[in-house]
């Protein structure tokens, strides 16, 4: 086998594979049969109304949550049946960043690396570099209840590359990130997927996802109702030279953006 | 502009309208809390409210007839003339009253005007800036205000009654009330202000919850120290005089406080000079306390001033500076920690330890069982521990019997310590992840660990304190060195078994969604373990112990009975232990998945 027939093999492995996902609470059903899959080298976006089951649907990715049915395997490893070898190939940053709030940022990092299982002096500069990176340095020995939320947020990025993982799980990682932080993530995310990771996000900034994701799928009440790459999200919706913007209200109805309008009036 | 606009009324500057405004919505919000709360918890508000009246009832009638009794020849006979001490009780009431105020309003407005979020919100609406500190105030006041106003009010009002003061007396007193609690509450403003420009709000909050339960637990325990102590001892009638003396000492006509009460009374006994006097000089000092607190506060805030820390944070050391420091002991157990566990264990017992020790909140429930040890160990010692001689009527194989097991109160008193310590750490070892629980569930950590873990940061701890505890206890009771290593040995094995009971119980009944720490409960499962290792506990003591007892009986050698009890009950203490865990272990995955 070539060194290319290698390298087109590892891009087209999923890495992240559901099949038919489902997951009930009672008698709502937060997600209904979502099957999805992201490759090594993709940054995959998760779209979706609030509600839509997006946080749902990452907590089971990430083995938070169990499925009520079907299937999630992370990098080969099936998240019900072998969730530490999946765990340990993933690494997720939630929409709010609850951290041990009586922690310094370098004990987390430190902390973090003694739960992968990573060495101790390999750890220590591994946390360093990050913290360098999302420039945490000045702040990494005070606790993080002294941090503004933007810096909890790198914090809990940096905690989501300790042991550089295949999969990166982030649920809206830019909320509430200065403009210079939004860019450092999305270069991060860039440079792990074009390193070989698979990198699944959910944003509400249609704008982001329409220029960082190679692929975009969109969940509305709990219903995958497409997926694709921008091309061929526009082919199956008609929406000839539309944004994201306008995908999105199409598929997930525009109602509401009428009413809006008239009670502005 | 749309309809809507059009039909907005323009914003007012007057403060009392948006002042209602936002007292109605603190009102609003509870009734809705009553409202939503459980049919118990109405009930039990109800009868609260309904037993309130009654003891204010019984306290009016109480003052009332207090009064008179202090006005009986006899007591004039033994303590003296009593005009003094009950001119004086309004004075030492209001200015108790305007401490208390200043002391219970720093934490009601602490969280009022930095934790509770709203300012920002409030500050952006169209309504005078002077309304909200004056409700946040009112808001601070009124609880302390109504508490203080139905166990006070009776008692001035009682006193009045039996001293025969004229109708101006009572509406006086409780204008004075108001007035005073406001400039408190304005003082305690502008306290929280200067605090927290040099120590952040949450540390302040954390510093006061500390020293609020380390105080109260001492005070509470010492009560029951003094009490012990004094056995039968009674209040002689002099020491008697002297305190009232003390207390009448106290309404000093040149310190400011008083002047209210002093003020009130004048009014009531028709001495109108200095009773108009003193009580328009009190009515004038606390308003003019009020408004110039209520303004400096209020400009403190709007500029900014009273958010900015001046003081900046101490910077630690660096760790690897910090990690030669540590003890050549310390070093080692670190050594032999870092072979016999695996990263993981190890990485989450040193977090919890982090965080036990900077976190005062959690620190405090840690503490008190310490001060209960000591309390308790003194008393126990006080007692001599020793068996009653009796009268000769027992049995000698009874009385040879009690001996030994009281021999091992020892143990029991260590623990008991150890108990009260495990109760916080494996009870609500998992509860005290709070919502950073998810990195735990989402990092490859096998559940096993994650007990074992838990397990080690609340046992290690624990059966450290308590063998410091057996270890001085049986130095200073003399125990030969036999029994007390048993003793250690018990102690050890025992605190292992409900170390597993309560860690077990801890999962079943664990609960992330807390914001205080101090408001995490072990629930129904906390109750359920605690009720279970309270069964454990005399079961494994009796197998330990029992074989001892059992030699004064039937004749064996003693030996043989240390080793039966060691056998038995190291037997029952390690199913104990490992079986519960066992059980809950599948459960570990999934917690926090509801």
């Amino acid at each position: 086998m070539t060194v290319q027939q290698q390298a087109n093999d590892h891009m087209n492995t999923p890495l992240i594979q559901t099949e038919h996902l489902v997951k009930k609470y009672g008698d709502k059903t937060a997600v209904n049969d979502v099957s999805i899959e992201v490759h090594s080298g993709e940054v995959f976006g998760f779209l979706g109304p609030n509600g839509a089951g997006k946080t749902t649907m990452i907590k089971m990715i990430v083995g938070l949550l169990q499925a009520t049915s079907g299937r999630v395997s992370v990098a080969g490893f099936d998240v019900a049946a072998q969730p530490l070898q999946a765990k340990a190939a993933s690494g997720y940053v939630p929409d709010t960043p609850n951290l041990y709030a009586k922690l310094t940022g370098r004990e987390l990092l430190r902390f973090v690396g003694d739960l992968y299982g990573i060495d101790g002096e390999q750890a220590k500069r591994r946390g360093e570099e990050l913290l360098r990176i999302l420039d945490l340095t000045t702040a990494a020995d005070d606790t993080i209840d002294s941090y503004s939320h933007g810096m909890q947020q790198k914090t809990s990025l940096a905690a989501a590359l300790m042991h550089d993982p295949k999969v990166l799980v982030l649920d809206e990682p830019t909320v509430g990130l200065d403009p210079k932080s939004a860019r450092l993530i999305k270069d991060i995310l860039r440079q792990m997927a074009d390193r070989g990771a698979a990198v699944f996000l959910s944003t509400h900034i249609l704008e982001i996802a329409e220029r960082m994701c190679d692929r975009i799928g969109i969940i509305n009440k709990g219903e995958l109702i497409a997926v694709g790459s921008m091309e061929e999200l526009h082919a199956s919706n008609q929406v000839s030279g539309g944004s994201l913007e306008d995908i999105f209200l199409s598929l997930t109805g525009g109602a509401e953006e009428a009413e809006i309008t008239e009670i502005l009036k | 502009m749309n309809a809507v606009a059009s039909k907005v009324n323009p914003p007012s500057a007057a403060i009392l309208p948006a002042v209602w405004k936002l007292l109605r919505l603190r009102w609003q919000i509870m009734v809705n809390n009553f409202r939503r709360s459980k049919l118990i918890a109405k009930i039990f508000t109800i009868l609260a409210m309904l037993g309130l009246m009654v003891i204010v009832g019984l306290v009016f009638w109480f003052s009332w007839q207090m009064v008179r009794f202090i006005g009986t020849p006899e007591f004039i006979q033994t303590v003296g003339d009593p005009i003094a001490l009950l001119d004086s009780v309004p004075a030492l009431f209001f200015s108790m009253f305007f401490l208390g105020i200043i002391f219970t309003s720093f934490g009601v407005l602490l969280q009022a005007l930095y934790l509770a979020g709203d300012m920002d919100f409030l500050l952006a609406a169209p309504i005078p800036i002077r309304s909200i500190f004056i409700t946040k105030l009112l808001q601070a006041v009124l609880p302390n205000f109504g508490l203080s106003a139905l166990f006070g009010l009776p008692v001035l009002y009682g006193l009045g009654m039996a001293r025969g003061y004229n109708f101006l007396y009572y509406p006086v007193v409780l204008l004075l009330m108001v007035v005073l609690s406001l400039a408190a509450a304005g003082l305690a403003g502008v306290l929280v202000m200067l605090v927290v420009r040099v120590v952040p709000a949450r540390r302040v909050v954390e510093v006061l919850g500390f020293v609020g339960a380390i105080s109260t637990f001492i005070c509470s325990q010492s009560g029951n120290f003094m009490n012990s102590n004094q056995g039968d001892a009674t209040t002689t009638g002099n020491e008697v005089v002297g305190m009232l003396s003390f207390l009448t000492q106290l309404n000093n006509p040149w310190l400011p406080l008083t002047w209210p009460g002093r003020g009130a009374v004048a009014l009531g006994e028709n001495a109108w000079l200095p009773g108009i006097g003193l009580t328009l000089l009190s009515f004038g000092l606390a308003a003019g306390v009020f408004w110039i607190s209520l303004q400096t506060a209020e400009r403190w805030y709007y500029s900014g001033w009273a958010g900015m820390q001046v003081v900046a944070q101490k910077k630690k050391p660096a760790r690897s500076a910090r990690q030669t420091t540590a003890l050549p002991m310390l070093a080692g157990l670190g050594t032999l920690m870092q072979r016999s566990l695996s990263a993981p264990v190890r990485g989450l017992m040193w977090k919890d330890s982090l965080m036990m020790r900077r976190d005062l909140r959690q620190l405090s429930q840690l503490i008190t069982p310490l001060i209960f040890g000591v309390i308790y160990g003194i008393m126990f010692l006080g007692g001599g521990g020793d068996a009653p001689t009796g009268q000769g009527e027992a049995p000698e194989w009874f009385m040879e019997s009690f001996t030994t097991l009281l021999s091992y109160g020892n143990i029991g008193l260590s623990v008991f310590v150890g108990w009260m310590l495990l109760g916080r750490l494996a009870s609500m070892g998992f509860s005290a992840e709070g919502k950073s629980y998810w990195i735990l569930k989402a990092a490859p950590i096998d559940p096993r660990r994650l007990l074992t873990a838990k397990f080690l940061v609340a046992y290690l701890p624990s059966l450290f304190i308590s063998l410091v505890f057996l270890t001085v206890f049986s130095i200073l009771q003399k125990v030969s060195i036999g029994p007390a290593v048993y003793s250690m040995f018990v102690l050890t094995l025992s605190l292992a078994g409900m170390a597993g009971i309560l860690l077990t119980f801890g999962v079943l009944g664990a609960n992330f969604h807390w914001d205080d720490p101090r408001r995490i409960s072990g629930g129904k499962m906390g109750c359920l373990g605690t009720l279970i290792a309270v069964l454990y506990l005399p079961l494994a003591f009796v197998l330990f112990i029992g074989p001892q007892v059992l030699t004064m009986v039937i004749d064996f050698p003693i030996g043989y009975a240390y080793l039966a009890g060691g056998v038995l009950g190291t037997g029952f203490s390690i199913v104990c232990m490992l079986v519960p865990l066992r059980l809950v272990t599948p459960l570990v995955e999934h917690l926090d998945e509801a």
